[in-house]
C-alpha cells in the first residue's frame, strides 16, 4: 500500500475528527453538568478556534468509508459498525462545513446530535432532520437525496410523459380561438392587504392551537362509535381506543382521563344509545383499569409527577372490580409512599365490590404487600374479609401479624376471639401486644376473660413488667367493678416468695387503677404512696395523680 | 455548557436593523426627519448599523427575490416582523432599489438625506436614478439596483424546485402503496422529503407553487396530495409556523386523503357522476384515512395530528360537510388550512368525475364566498394574497390579443404578474418571451392586461416543457 505523507493542515482536521469520535462517547457517558463532559466539549471549540485562526472554513466530504479534506484522507475505518464516515453517509450527508465564528452552543448541539444512538434508540429523525430543525448558522452541509427516492429518474418520468401527452399534440391554437371568442371575463378578485389585526388574530390563532391534540383525537374516536358498524368495525375500534387511552395515561394526564370515562359512562347509562355500543362503551371502561393501563399509571405516579388527589379518586371512582388484581400487583412494585398511598386509596374504595379477589392479595409472597391488602381491608372494615384474615394471622412476618391482629380486634366476629387468645401466647412480644390491644378494642365481655385469664395465669407473673404493665392497662379499658376489684386486690397482695415480682404486679395494678380514673381507688392507693418498694411507690404516686387531676 | 456570551446575535441585529428603516421610512410619510421623534428613530438606526460596522466592516442591506440580506446572509424573521419586511420590500421594489451598503460609520445628516430622497423617489418615473443623484454627495453608504434574481439564476432554483417536487410525489406514491400493502411507512423518509419542501417554500415560494400547476390526470392521487402539502406549507409560511411545525403541517397534508385507498378503483375512477351508494362510500374515506393512520403507526403527535386532519377535511367551519358530527367541536388549525389547499387543488383540476378545472380565479372566487360559513375567512384572505389572483401556470389571455402562461407572480401588484406569451397578437405560436404586465408606456398605462383566463390542462397544453 502506498503511503501517502498528510498535511499538516490535513493532519489538524485528522485531529479534529478523532476528537469527534472522543467527544460522541463521552457525551454518550456522561450527563451534562459532568466536568468531563465540559472539559471535553470545552476542549473540542478550543480546536476548532485553533483551526479557523487563520482559515475560513473546514469542510469535511464524506465518502462512503472515509473522510477528505481537501482531497486528503482525514479519516477511514474498515470498520462498518463504528465508522463515523458511513455514519453520516447513509443518512445522505455528502459534504460538512464548519465556517468561522462557528459559536460553542452550536458546536455543543451538533455534537449532541452525532452522539446519538440511532440504532438503539427509537427515533423517528434521522441526522439530516435533526441538522434540518436546529438551522444551524455555522455549519453547512450538502445532502444528496438520493436515498429519498424509491425510483430511479423520478422527475424524468413525469415530465417526458406529459411532454409526450402534450407538448406536439396540444391545442394550443384552440385554446386561443376559444380565448378570442370567449366572452367572459377574469373574474375579479380583491386581495386586500392584511393588517395589524390580522395578525394579531393569527398569533392568537397559533398560541391556542398550541395545546396537545389528544383530547380531539378522542372526540374522532368517540364520533366514530357511531359511524361504524358494530359487527365489523368495534374490533379495530377498539384497538385505537385502548392505544389513545394509553397514550393518555403515558402522558400522565389523569383528567383527560376522567373525561373520557365519563363520557363512556354517558353512553353506557344513556337511553339513546344501542346495546351494542353501551357495551362497547363498557369494554373500554373495564380496559381503563386493566393492567397495561394501571402499570402505566404506576409508572407516572412513580415519576414524580404531580398529581391531584381528587382527580385521581375520580379516576378510580369509575373502574369496576377487574381492576382489583392489577392495582394489587402494582402494589409491590411503587417506589413511592406517595404512590403507594394512591393505589392503596383505590383498592379501599374498589375493595368492597369483590372481597374475595381482594382477599387474595393476602396470598402475596411479599411481605408488605400482604400487609397493605390487610390496611386496605381493615379500611374497608367489612365483616367478609374475616375469614381471609385468619388465615393469615399465621403469616411468617411479625410485621404482617401485627397488622392482621389489628385489623381482627376492629372487624371481631366468629374466630377472631380464639385467634387472639392463641396470638396472646405468640413467642413474639410485638404479636402478643397487638393481640391484647385488638382485644381492647373488641371490648367484649369474652375479650375481657381472655385478659383476666391471662393475667390470673400462674405464668402470668414471669414476664416481663412492661408486658405486664400492657396487659393490665388493657383490662383497664373496660372500667367495670370486676375490673376494678381485681385490680384492688392484685395492689393489696402479699405474698412470701417472689416479692419482686409480685411488687412489679401491683405496681402494674396501681398503674392501671390510675389510667381507669376512679375516684374510690383513692384512699387505698394513698395507703402506699410512702411504700418502700420504689417501683410500686412510683406507680402509686403516679396514679393517684392521674386521678386527682381527672377528678378536678 | 461551553460559553460564547461574547457572540452577538447577528440574525436578531438585523432584523431590528431592516424593521427600523421601514419604521423611519413610515413615519417620515407624514413627519418631518428633524422631528423629535423622527430623530430619536433615527440615533437608534445609527447605533445598529454603525455597532454592526463595528463588528463587520460593512454592512450590505439586499433584497433578493422576496428576501432580505444582510452581508449575503438571509435575514430570517417571526410573524411580527411581516408587516415592516413586506413595507420594506415593497417600497424597495417600488424603486427598483436593490440595496444599501453602509461602508464606513453612518451620521444622522446622511440618514435624513437618504430618507427624504426615498420618499421623493416614490413618486417618480424613474425612482433610482432620482435617489441616485439625491444622494450624490453622501459619503458613509451606496444604493443598487435591484437585480431580477429569477433571471439571473433561474436554471438552478428550477431545476432544484422540480427534483423536491418529483421527489415529494414519487415519495408519496411509494407510501401510499406501502400503505395499500400494509407495509410500514418510513417517517423519517417523509420528514426529509417534506423539509426539502419548507426549504424551496421559503427560499422559491412562487416556484414550487407554481408547480402544483402541473396536474397529472393519471396520477392525480399523488400529485394532488403533494400539492395541497405544497400549498399547505406555503400558507403555514405566511401563518408565521416555524419550521418544525410546517414540516409536521407537510406530511399530515400528504396523508389527508389516505382513506381513498379504501375506495374501490372503479368508484374512484368513475368518469360518470357518482350514484348515491357511491357518494356514501367517498363520504367515508375520511373515517377511513383515521383508521389507515392509527393503523399504521403507534401514536405520536404527527399520528394523533394526521388522523384529525384526515377526519376533519371535508367538515366546514359550521361543522357541515361529511362526516356528520354528533358533538360540536372546533375544527383544527392544520384541518382549516389543509381544507383551503384541497378544495382550491381539487378545483382547479381535471379529476375523473369533474372533468372540467376551474380557473385559479374563478377557484378563488368560488372560495371566497364560502368563506365564514364553510371555510376560514381569516385563513381564506392569507390563502389569496399567497397564491395570487394569477398563479403560475395560470393559462391567460391579454387585451393585446396575446396568449400566455403565469411565469411568476407580483406579490405587490396581484393583477400583474409577469407572462411567458406562447401565442403572439397574430395567433401564431411563439416560445419563451416574457413580459411583465407591470410595464407602462409614456402616457402611464399599461402596455397588457388579462382579460380572461382558461385552463391550460384543457387544451393539453404543456406546462412542464414552459415552466421548468
Amino acid at each position: 500500500m502506498q503511503v501517502i505523507e498528510t498535511s499538516e493542515e490535513g493532519k489538524e482536521v485528522k485531529d479534529i475528527i478523532q476528537f469527534f469520535l472522543k467527544t460522541r462517547k463521552i457525551l454518550r457517558l456522561y450527563p451534562d453538568n459532568n466536568p468531563i463532559y465540559i472539559n471535553t466539549l470545552g476542549e473540542c471549540y478550543t480546536k476548532f478556534k485553533k483551526f479557523f485562526y487563520d482559515k475560513d472554513d473546514l469542510t469535511l466530504h464524506i465518502k462512503h468509508g472515509e473522510i477528505l479534506y481537501n482531497d486528503e484522507q482525514v479519516y477511514f475505518s474498515p470498520d462498518k459498525e463504528d465508522n463515523i464516515a458511513i455514519f453520516f453517509f447513509k443518512d445522505g450527508l455528502r459534504e460538512i462545513s464548519f465556517k468561522k465564528g462557528l459559536a460553542a452552543e452550536e458546536l455543543e448541539i451538533f455534537l449532541k446530535i452525532i452522539s446519538l444512538d440511532f440504532n438503539r434508540d427509537v427515533l423517528d429523525d434521522d441526522l439530516v432532520t435533526l441538522f434540518w430543525e436546529r438551522d444551524f448558522q455555522k455549519i453547512h452541509y450538502v445532502v444528496d437525496d438520493i436515498v429519498l427516492s424509491d425510483e430511479e429518474d423520478n422527475e424524468v418520468y413525469p415530465v417526458a410523459k406529459t411532454r409526450g401527452e402534450a407538448g406536439i399534440d396540444d391545442n394550443i391554437l384552440k385554446a386561443y380561438e376559444d380565448a378570442v371568442n370567449d366572452t367572459e371575463l377574469a373574474t375579479d378578485i380583491l386581495i386586500v392587504p392584511l393588517t395589524d389585526r390580522d395578525l394579531q388574530s393569527i398569533l392568537q390563532e397559533l398560541e391556542d392551537d398550541n395545546s396537545d391534540k389528544t383530547p380531539k383525537l378522542l372526540d374522532i374516536l368517540f364520533e366514530m362509535i357511531s359511524l361504524s358498524d358494530p359487527n365489523v368495525d368495534f374490533e379495530e375500534l377498539y384497538g385505537f381506543f385502548r392505544n389513545a387511552i394509553e397514550f393518555v395515561a403515558g402522558k400522565g394526564d389523569i383528567q383527560l382521563l376522567v373525561q373520557t370515562q365519563v363520557r363512556l359512562h354517558k353512553i353506557m347509562e344513556g337511553k339513546d344509545f344501542s346495546d351494542e355500543i353501551r357495551k362497547f362503551a363498557r369494554r373500554i371502561m373495564i380496559f381503563t383499569g386493566s393492567e397495561p393501563m394501571i402499570v402505566i399509571l404506576g409508572d407516572v405516579l412513580d415519576s414524580g409527577q404531580e398529581s391531584e388527589e381528587r382527580i385521581f379518586e375520580e379516576f378510580v371512582h369509575y373502574l369496576d372490580r377487574s381492576a382489583i388484581v392489577p392495582l394489587m400487583k402494582i402494589l409491590g412494585e411503587l417506589k413511592s409512599i406517595h404512590s403507594r398511598k394512591f393505589v392503596i386509596d383505590a383498592l379501599v374504595y374498589l375493595g368492597p365490590k369483590d372481597i374475595t379477589l381482594l382477599a387474595k392479595g393476602l396470598s402475596d409472597s411479599r411481605w408488605y404487600v400482604v400487609r397493605n391488602i390487610i390496611y386496605v381491608l381493615r379500611k374497608i372494615g367489612d365483616k367478609r374479609a374475616v375469614d381471609y384474615l385468619l388465615k393469615t394471622v399465621k403469616h411468617g412476618d411479625v410485621r404482617v401479624k401485627k397488622e392482621v391482629i389489628g385489623a381482627l380486634g376492629e372487624l371481631g366476629g366468629g374466630g377472631v376471639l380464639q385467634a387472639l387468645r392463641e396470638c396472646c401466647d405468640d413467642p413474639e412480644i410485638q404479636v402478643r401486644s397487638a393481640a391484647m390491644k385488638a382485644l381492647a378494642t373488641m371490648k367484649s365481655e369474652a375479650a375481657k376473660r381472655i385478659i383476666l385469664n391471662k393475667v390470673r395465669d400462674k405464668l402470668f407473673r414471669g414476664k416481663d413488667f412492661e408486658e405486664k404493665k400492657e396487659f393490665f392497662e388493657t383490662l383497664a379499658r373496660w372500667k367495670d367493678d370486676e375490673i376494678f376489684t381485681f385490680l384492688i386486690e392484685t395492689l393489696k397482695k402479699n405474698v412470701f416468695f417472689g416479692r419482686a415480682k409480685n411488687y412489679e404486679d401491683r405496681a402494674c395494678a396501681a398503674y392501671a387503677l390510675g389510667f381507669m380514673g376512679r375516684a374510690d381507688a383513692l384512699p387505698m392507693l394513698q395507703k402506699l404512696q410512702n411504700d418502700s418498694n420504689k417501683l410500686l411507690r412510683e406507680a402509686v404516686h403516679g396514679a393517684v395523680k392521674r386521678i386527682e387531676h381527672d377528678g378536678q | 455548557m461551553m460559553d460564547s456570551s461574547e457572540e452577538i446575535d447577528v440574525n436578531a441585529v438585523a432584523r431590528d436593523l431592516i424593521s427600523q428603516v421601514a419604521v423611519i421610512l413610515r413615519t417620515t410619510l407624514i413627519h418631518d426627519p428633524n422631528n423629535i421623534a423622527v430623530s430619536s428613530l433615527i440615533d437608534k438606526l445609527i447605533s445598529i448599523i454603525n455597532g454592526l460596522i463595528a463588528s463587520e466592516g460593512t454592512v450590505a442591506l439586499e433584497l433578493r427575490g422576496d428576501f432580505f440580506y444582510i452581508n449575503d446572509a438571509r435575514i430570517r424573521y417571526s410573524l411580527e416582523y411581516l408587516l415592516n419586511f413586506d413595507y420594506l420590500a415593497r417600497e424597495f421594489r417600488r424603486r427598483e432599489m436593490g440595496g444599501i451598503i453602509f461602508n464606513e460609520r453612518t451620521t444622522s445628516e446622511d440618514l435624513k438625506t437618504f430618507v427624504r430622497a426615498f420618499n421623493f423617489s416614490g413618486s417618480c418615473q424613474k425612482p433610482l436614478e432620482v435617489l441616485e443623484e439625491k444622494l450624490f454627495d453622501v459619503r458613509s453608504f451606496s444604493i443598487d439596483r435591484l437585480r431580477n434574481v429569477v433571471d439571473n439564476n433561474s436554471l438552478e432554483p428550477r431545476k432544484m424546485v422540480k427534483k423536491t417536487y418529483f421527489n415529494a410525489v414519487s415519495f408519496t406514491k411509494g407510501v401510499i402503496n406501502k400503505i395499500k400493502s400494509g407495509e410500514k411507512v418510513n417517517i423519517r423518509k417523509a420528514k426529509r422529503v417534506v423539509e426539502n419542501m419548507v426549504d424551496q417554500i421559503v427560499e422559491q415560494e412562487q416556484l414550487l407553487l407554481g408547480m402544483t400547476s402541473i396536474k397529472d390526470y393519471d396520477e392525480y392521487t399523488y400529485h394532488h396530495s403533494v400539492n395541497v402539502s405544497v400549498l399547505s406549507i406555503s400558507l403555514g409560511q405566511r401563518l408565521g409556523l416555524n419550521r418544525k411545525m410546517l414540516t409536521e403541517l407537510g406530511i399530515v397534508a400528504i396523508f389527508h386523503d389516505i382513506g381513498k385507498i379504501e375506495i374501490p378503483f372503479e368508484v374512484l375512477n368513475k368518469p360518470t357522476n357518482f350514484s348515491d351508494a357511491e357518494w356514501n362510500l367517498v363520504r367515508k374515506h375520511p373515517i377511513w384515512g383515521v383508521k389507515a393512520l392509527l393503523r399504521m403507526r403507534s401514536l405520536d403527535d404527527i399520528t394523533i395530528k394526521s388522523a384529525i386532519v384526515a377526519f376533519e377535511h371535508h367538515l366546514n367551519c359550521d361543522l357541515s360537510g361529511y362526516p356528520k358530527i354528533q358533538k360540536k367541536f372546533e375544527l383544527d388549525l392544520f384541518s382549516r388550512i389543509i381544507s383551503l389547499a384541497d378544495q382550491y387543488d381539487a378545483m382547479t383540476s381535471s379529476r375523473v368525475y369533474s372533468r372540467v378545472p376551474l380557473a385559479p380565479d374563478k377557484a378563488l372566487s368560488i372560495m371566497s364566498e364560502r368563506s365564514s360559513t364553510q371555510l376560514d375567512p381569516l385563513l381564506i384572505k392569507f390563502f389569496i394574497n399567497m397564491v395570487g389572483v394569477y398563479p403560475i401556470g395560470t393559462l391567460v389571455m391579454l387585451n393585446t390579443r396575446e396568449l400566455g402562461l403565469v411565469y411568476e407572480s407580483n406579490q405587490l401588484f396581484g393583477t400583474r404578474p409577469r407572462v411567458m406569451i406562447i401565442i403572439d397578437r397574430g395567433g401564431s405560436r411563439v416560445k419563451g418571451n416574457v413580459v411583465d404586465l407591470i410595464e407602462k408606456n409614456e402616457q402611464g398605462d399599461y402596455f397588457r392586461t388579462i382579460v380572461r383566463t382558461m385552463d391550460p390542462n384543457k387544451y393539453k397544453i404543456n406546462l412542464a416543457e414552459y415552466l421548468l
